[in-house]
């Protein structure tokens, strides 16, 4: 396992330091002198000259992306053009809110999904199936801003039951929870439908193999043969494919942020981008690209603690 | 598509035959769009702004006066061009890497892994990324979508030509002293079309979702250009009092969508029913 993990992390490591030069060789493409920037409006030729070198941007370009990683070691990402203020306190602000969206969502989509599946895979060719089923297409078929807009619509307008704007405060607190929810049911909406399907799939296999029929023999009752030998074996594949879908989860949340506005990395991410702000573009894009790289790590490592026979192939 | 009888069984599913008729509708309507749409996309008439569907205008108007049928209509020809472009320019790289990877195993390691890092950032980051450099746009989104489909691609077309390498008439055809280029074109690409037919079915459907999305942020069709996903973001402004002006773009592109979707299902019973993609 532990020779597993090490592989795993050498072939992260890479792949970070990739994304790091991308963002390094974005900031030089863009039309901003990150000096400049830094100086604000008012600095004089020889203020920005000193800042120039203190970042070392005389400097070769190599040397200038080892001091930008020595720099994002201390944490220091640059500052807004906007407004000023130092990048990585923004995203240090918007981290939390887009977690806690992205665990909102995903805390009763995948429960849910995985029952319908389950079921769907138990009845299969059933009317329950079918319209599970159908249901499943349709929610993938379906854009986030829509079903974002329609709740805030009806549910947020119409009937003002629930607050559309923002974020209410701690997910604990009652203004916090009211305001989670419908970003919550937006972004996992689009969720549910493919977590259905691939469990469904992972569970009509899994019904028709040996162990299953081995257990029905023994007299177990149907409760204990689905949830205990056939769904969990079906949980490995449907735990790979989960995480392989986060990325697409993390997607959605951009989008269903901006509609709710709430104040999360990707709303931060798109605002930065619309209003040429590039070092903030840059980080946020550098926090995302990272969260990619540590979620893709997790579910490997995850699926190698659930089935052995990954890590020891 | 080879196999005699994909047709006949397309049609006797009802929703895919639905599905592959309304397709038909959606790209005739695209190609055509010039000439059935009832006015011009762009006229705005001030003293029609946020007219409720059914009256004069059928679909009603947007917050500038302009019919949403007809911008609706010229939306699908920008849409479907985003999508069908991000598809063949992705795809294409994707299967020259799938065969590559296939063909000459010394590269299938190094090939795959790379396609494996891909995969693992969504399209909508390469959209995001895209963006901040080359500015919002319809060719940011392009680009982005189509390196998203890349790996994707490769990965379908790698399987099923490993599969058909497998087969005798492959060593045959070797045996004849057939050149590996002329060996991929003749017999083995010709063999994985269906997997690829599939593929690129369920994927322009998630293709224009992802585009729409992008241009929903902004980060795509740029106003005034009648694009589904930037019309449905600027009828944002007028939820409360005009819902329709984003609520039927939005719903052009679930129906778009869903139709590629229920199609790519069907094709793939028809095509293999064994095949999961």
């Amino acid at each position: 396992m532990r020779r597993y993990a090490l592989q795993r992390l050498a072939l992260a490591a890479p792949v970070l330091l990739g994304v790091l030069l991308i963002g390094f060789l974005l900031m030089q493409v863009v039309p901003t002198d990150p000096a400049t920037v830094r100086a604000g409006p008012q600095a004089t030729a020889e203020v920005v000259a000193a800042i120039r070198t203190e970042l070392g941007l005389d400097e070769p370009i190599w040397t200038q992306f080892f001091l930008y990683l020595s720099r994002l070691a201390q944490g220091d990402l640059g500052v807004s053009i906007i407004n000023s203020v130092p990048v990585t306190q923004e995203l240090g602000a918007t981290i939390g809110p887009t977690l806690e969206l992205m665990f909102a969502a995903l805390i009763w989509s995948i429960p849910l999904g995985i029952l319908l599946g389950t079921l769907a895979a138990y009845w299969r060719g059933s009317w329950f199936d079918r319209i599970t089923m159908a249901v499943s297409v349709a929610g993938v078929s379906l854009p986030v801003f829509f079903l974002g807009l329609v709740l805030i619509w009806i549910v947020g307008f119409q009937y003002q039951l629930l607050p559309f704007t923002g974020r209410g405060g701690p997910l604990w607190t009652m203004d916090g929870f009211l305001a989670v929810i419908l970003p919550a049911v937006t972004l996992g909406g689009v969720f549910v439908g493919p977590v259905a399907r691939m469990t469904r799939t992972a569970v009509v296999d899994s019904l028709t193999a040996d162990h299953v029929r081995t257990a029905r023999a023994k007299g177990l009752s149907e409760f204990r043969v689905v949830l205990r030998h056939a769904l969990r074996n079906a949980l490995i594949p449907v735990v790979t494919l989960i995480g392989l879908q986060i990325g697409f989860l993390l997607g959605g949340a951009v989008v269903t942020e901006t509609i709710f506005s709430w104040p999360g990395v990707g709303r931060l991410a798109v605002g930065a981008i619309l209003s040429a702000d590039f070092p903030m573009a840059q980080g946020t894009i550098i926090v995302l690209s990272a969260g990619f790289i540590v979620i893709n790590l997790t579910v490997d490592l995850l699926y190698a603690v659930l089935d052995p026979r990954v890590r020891l192939s | 598509m080879s196999r005699p009888g994909t047709l006949r069984m397309l049609t006797r599913d009802v929703g895919a035959a639905l599905s592959f008729g309304f397709v038909a509708l959606v790209v005739l309507a695209a190609i055509l769009a010039p000439w059935i749409a009832p006015r011009d996309p762009y006229a705005t008439d001030l003293l029609a702004i946020m007219q409720p569907p059914g009256g004069d205008y059928l679909w009603g108007t947007d917050g500038q006066g302009r019919d949403i049928l007809s911008r609706c209509i010229f939306g699908l020809q920008v849409t479907l061009f985003m999508g069908l472009v991000s598809l063949i320019a992705g795809g294409v790289i994707g299967a020259a890497v799938g065969f590559a990877a296939a063909f000459y195993r010394r590269l299938d390691g190094v090939l795959m892994r790379l396609m494996d890092i891909l995969l693992s950032f969504p399209a909508i980051l390469f959209g995001l990324a895209l963006a901040a450099i080359f500015g919002p746009g319809l060719t940011s989104v392009i680009i982005a979508l189509s390196i998203a489909t890349v790996p994707l691609m490769a990965r379908i077309v790698r399987g099923a030509a490993l599969v058909v390498m497998g087969q005798d008439y492959i060593e045959a055809a070797r045996a004849t002293g057939m050149s590996d280029a002329r060996l991929v074109w003749r017999h083995v690409a010709p063999n994985c079309l269906s997997p690829i037919f599939v593929f690129s079915t369920l994927r322009l459907g998630q293709v224009i979702l992802l585009g729409s999305a992008l241009s929903f942020l902004g980060l795509g069709a740029q106003a005034p250009v009648a694009e589904l996903g930037a019309m449905a973001a600027q009828g944002r402004n007028f939820l409360f009092i005009a819902p329709h002006i984003s609520v039927i773009p939005s719903l052009a592109i679930f129906a778009v969508v869903l139709a590629f979707n229920v199609l790519g299902d069907a094709l793939r019973d028809a095509l293999d029913p064994r095949l999961r993609i």
